[in-house]
């Protein structure tokens, strides 16, 4: 059938009530009789607690309860595993150590919930955080990666012998043997810092407990309700129809709101148990410095084998991950990470030693890109200096290596986060690379440009990368769609909501299906009342996982209607096509018979029902691919660094991505710039500093830069479109991939910029005091 | 975070000694200082009331003397903590004797911060402690001139220490030559140092 809507660059059907302020956030919901709390938090990043006295905090007028770990009895248990660590990898270490709702014996980071205080207002429960003693005995902090491995180093967890939280190796081919006969080994240290998700909105909960009706209600920030709901469930030992976990519209994800569980919502939660009335907690943006997970620190030392004229013949990349002070998101990060230095080049050989230590800092899980822009940046520095070393150009090496269009589906014999062989289903990556070489103008600005800008004496650089990204894993997601008697369409599907775009894409799925408009399809996310099987928004899985369990839905609701329609118009259901919410018959469109109309036939009063039908048109349908779908890019940029204040100015940036089929491109190109802020934050500005003793030294958006409109450039997008063979829409995922490569490529036009220096950069996120260092080192070096 | 310096008093070495050694006027210099008590021969501990623009809170200290050479030198080890956090350092300080009638002090030390002293207030506690210490000691120094004159008169010390917000106002005026222009952030940043400088401050002036 023809596509009507998918594809098309359709204005998002949520922004209207987004813009004018009419949508439900979570901070919005405001119930009689609800209580507010606050949480006293360590100033210690690791400590052990000797005792706490909450006596005064508990008469204070206003406050109606205080508690603390040993208040919570049997209640009191550490979170699940969120994701178990892969059975199949051979001689796996992991050390399965998960957070605590409030410390009981230990503090193991700056900022951990020591007690909390429910009151009639924040303001009150606030002023009784000041009315609490606490005496914490200081203990050394553990914070560098390579420190928390040494013997002598403090342990972030008594029981186990070190720090060392997970250890694997996986391989494929035979590393040492290609390391043998390469012409040259390129072999480097290369370290990428800690960054924060800076959502708009910060989490937030509200739990009710409603003892007549003995149902809970809780509406979370969280990416994922429905896990969220079970896992409740479970941890309070109550039924899962008696919680319903509302995840409204959120101000951002990006990944650290998948979380289960944070210890406010376990605690929120709990406290709404206890007292019968509705809680309130809201975190404030230095809360969501201390509280909410972070990522990206890993060390590495890595090498890149190769011939004398630039094929890869193999890669090592060892390296140290950090995981925190606990690790409830299992190995998710670091395996990507691994996955994403094969990026979309043929590696024949690998090996990679991968170590997870636990620090005394914040939980780190995924933040959009998930490990996937350290290995990014892991292949695409060592293909630079490669390049440089065998005075290959640095494009003409990436063609030289990457995967050919026959070469699929590819499998790179390692296994990725979903613990599934990672296998490349679809791919055509050289037209991406040139389409972004052309639009960049790569061949003019060397010749022309940047010789004419040099004799000016100024420093500008290009730079120009590729990558691919792991999108779309399962295990499933799926929908119920319903045609009112209105004519009106309704979908519903468990995952939740943060910005996506999801009442527009997945609308214009349905209406394709249905011959609505998009403007006809009602969405309702993230309400386990209106569905309660699925995972959650996570791994720009939502327009392919998603996206295709709505598709599967609409589909048999289109032959329910069909169907129905063929015997109420006596006309062959061939003849039949789905126009403007009406069936008609194709050649006397006059006859015909609204959706509506049909929904109501579908659902009589009286009369018999045929045997093995249903009522409604309504279907219910789920989708779980395989494997993931891998989507794939080209970055380029051209930068100018200012010699005076080393600021980077970005002038140019392209995108070019293929992300399979395109549901609606005006969302593709919305997450891309998005992504693209990100990733120039994590290239130049955003680093969260921690000193020696795990204390975060910038918890405020004066000290922690976040690029702004000045610093983020208009990107000039375009796209390429090879469908994932994985699934009938032929999607791939987006949602990280605006933000994955950005630190490799402006690390390589910074370098380009100031070649004449033979800076090698090998860190991410720079800032114009660190580029200044640099400069130094490499000045001392070539005047040497 | 390293903190060194020097500063010279206009008296001669045992009226500063004296001075450093005397409680009630490094309360009464102190800004919020509510209490200041000897708990033993050379330890001190005291309680700050700290209330400027959006940050309040009382910060309790502790300052143990150690190495007291009168009237030479000393070694403090300073511990405090309260809502805003916690500091710990030490430090040592040195009294010379320049004959001429003045002092010079030197003081060298490290400390340590944690909580929202250190999250918020980090990156200009370099610049705003070398301000704050020397609106501390200056106030320190009028109060010598002060006892030196009422010494010679025969007179009653009649000093009247700068007010909490003249205090804060100077060291205001000291960082608007820093490059940061928003007031409500100075302000965050000022309450948040004050606290710091308080321990400072003791530290550097409290003689056993």
């Amino acid at each position: 059938m023809a596509k009507k809507y998918v594809g098309q660059r359709i204005k998002r059907n949520e922004d209207p009530r987004l813009l004018t302020g009419q949508a439900l956030f979570v901070d919005d919901v405001d119930l009689p009789g609800m209580l507010h709390a606050a949480f006293l938090r360590s100033d210690y990043a690791h400590a052990r607690l000797v005792s706490i006295d909450v006596s005064a905090a508990r008469r204070r007028p206003g406050v109606v309860a205080v508690y603390t770990a040993e208040d919570m009895g049997d209640d009191w248990q550490h979170g699940p595993p969120l994701v178990s660590p892969p059975p199949t990898v051979k001689d796996i270490v992991f050390h399965s150590r998960t957070q605590v709702p409030l410390v009981k014996d230990k503090v193991r980071l700056a900022g951990e919930p020591l007690a909390m205080v429910i009151a009639e207002s924040r303001y009150i429960a606030e002023d009784a955080l000041d009315d609490i003693v606490v005496e914490l005995e200081p203990l050394g902090a553990v914070v560098d990666l390579e420190e928390a491995l040494q013997p002598d180093a403090p342990l972030v967890h008594d029981d186990l012998d070190s720090n060392l939280a997970a250890h694997l190796i996986q391989k494929k081919g035979d590393y040492a043997a290609a390391r043998e006969q390469a012409d040259v080994v390129i072999s480097r240290r290369i370290v990428i810092d800690r960054g924060t998700a800076a959502a708009m909105e910060n989490r937030g909960y509200v739990a009710h407990w409603n003892p007549k009706s003995q149902e809970l209600t809780l509406w979370d920030t969280t990416q994922s309700p429905i896990p969220i709901r079970n896992g409740l469930a479970r941890m309070f030992g109550l039924s899962e129809h008696q919680v319903r976990v509302i995840a409204p519209f959120v101000g951002g994800g990006f990944g650290p709101k998948i979380m289960m569980f944070y210890p406010e919502e376990v605690m929120v939660t709990w406290a709404t148990l206890q007292l019968g009335r509705p809680v309130k907690w809201i975190e404030d943006r230095r809360e969501n410095f201390y509280a909410t997970n972070q990522e990206r620190e890993q060390v590495h030392t890595a090498e890149l084998a190769l011939t004398r004229d630039g094929h890869i013949l193999g890669l090592r990349d060892d390296f140290i991950h950090d995981t925190g002070a606990y690790d409830p998101y299992g190995l998710t990060v670091p395996l990507n990470t691994q996955c994403h230095a094969f990026g979309p080049y043929k590696i024949p050989n690998y090996y990679g030693d991968l170590k997870v230590v636990f620090t005394n800092r914040p939980i780190v899980s995924p933040l959009r890109g998930a490990g996937r822009p350290q290995g990014v940046f892991i292949i695409e520095r060592l293909l630079d200096v490669a390049a440089r070393e065998l005075g290959i150009d640095p494009v003409e090496i990436r063609r030289r290596n990457l995967l050919p269009p026959d070469a699929f589906p590819y499998d790179n014999e390692i296994i990725d986060q979903a613990f599934v062989p990672l296998v490349y289903d679809s791919g055509n990556y050289l037209p991406v690379l040139e389409k972004a070489v052309e639009m960049i103008g790569y061949e003019r600005f060397l010749k022309e440009e940047q010789p004419r800008l040099r004799a000016e004496g100024r420093h500008v650089g290009i730079g120009v990368v590729s990558f691919i990204e792991t999108t779309g894993i399962g295990p499933y997601e799926g929908a119920r769609v319903t045609v009112a008697p209105s004519g009106q369409i309704n979908v519903a599907t468990g995952v939740g909501t943060q910005g996506q775009g999801h009442f527009t894409s997945f609308a214009q799925i349905v209406a394709d299906q249905l011959g609505v408009s998009p403007h006809d399809v009602h969405l309702v996310t993230g309400d386990t009342a209106q569905f309660h099987w699925g995972t959650g928004t996570f791994a720009s899985r939502g327009a392919v996982v998603a996206a295709n369990a709505i598709h599967a839905a609409a589909v048999t609701v289109r032959g329910k209607v069909l169907k129905l329609a063929s015997k109420v118009l006596d006309t062959p259901e061939e003849e039949l096509e789905l126009v403007d919410g009406h069936v008609r018959v194709a050649d006397i469109p006059q006859r015909s018979i609204s959706l509506g109309q049909l929904a109501v036939l579908a659902n009589p009063l009286r009369g018999a029902v045929e045997p093995g039908t249903e009522p409604g048109l309504e279907a219910t349908a789920y989708f779980g691919p395989k494997y993931g779908a891998t989507a794939s890019g080209a970055h380029a940029a051209i930068v100018e660094v200012d010699p005076e204040t080393m600021m980077v100015d970005v002038k140019r940036y392209v995108i070019v991505e293929d992300c399979g089929t395109l549901l609606n491109p005006l969302i593709v190109e919305g997450q891309l710039h998005g992504g693209l802020a990100l990733g120039l934050g994590n290239s130049f500005y955003e680093k969260l500093v921690y000193d020696e003793n795990g204390q975060l030294l910038n918890a405020s958006f004066a000290d922690y830069l976040l690029p702004t409109a000045l610093e983020v450039p208009r990107a000039e997008v375009s796209h390429l479109e090879t469908p994932s063979p994985l699934n009938p829409l032929g999607s791939k995922g987006v949602g990280e991939g605006g933000a994955i490569p950005v630190p490799a490529v402006f690390a390589q036009a910074v370098e380009s910029a100031l070649a004449d220096y033979g800076l090698e950069i090998l860190e991410a996120p720079l800032s114009p005091n660190r580029l200044f260092e640099l400069l130094q080192a490499a000045r001392v070096t070539r005047d040497a | 975070m390293k903190l060194q310096g020097e500063y010279v008093f206009d008296g001669p070495r045992e009226d500063v000694w004296e001075l450093v050694r005397d409680p009630e006027v490094l309360a009464t210099a102190l800004p919020g200082a509510q209490s200041l008590s000897q708990v033993s021969e050379n330890e001190y501990e005291g309680t700050m009331n700290v209330r400027i623009g959006p940050v309040a809170g009382v910060f309790a200290g502790r300052v143990v003397v150690s190495d007291e050479v009168p009237p030479e030198s000393y070694t403090l080890t300073v511990e405090g903590k309260g809502n805003p956090g916690w500091a710990k350092g030490s430090g040592q300080v040195r009294l010379v004797d320049q004959g001429d009638g003045t002092t010079l002090m030197k003081y060298e030390g490290e400390v340590q911060i944690g909580g929202r002293l250190a999250s918020v207030g980090q990156r200009l506690i370099d610049s705003v402690s070398k301000s704050l210490i020397r609106q501390g000691l200056e106030t320190l120094n009028q109060a010598l001139q002060a006892r030196i004159a009422a010494g010679c008169q025969g007179q009653e010390v009649n000093y009247c220490p700068p007010s909490e917000a003249e205090f804060a106002a100077a060291v205001a005026k000291d960082m608007a030559t820093q490059a940061f222009a928003s007031s409500p952030w100075l302000w965050a940043v000022l309450a948040a140092l004050v606290v710091i400088v308080v321990v400072v401050v003791v530290l550097i002036t409290r003689g056993g």
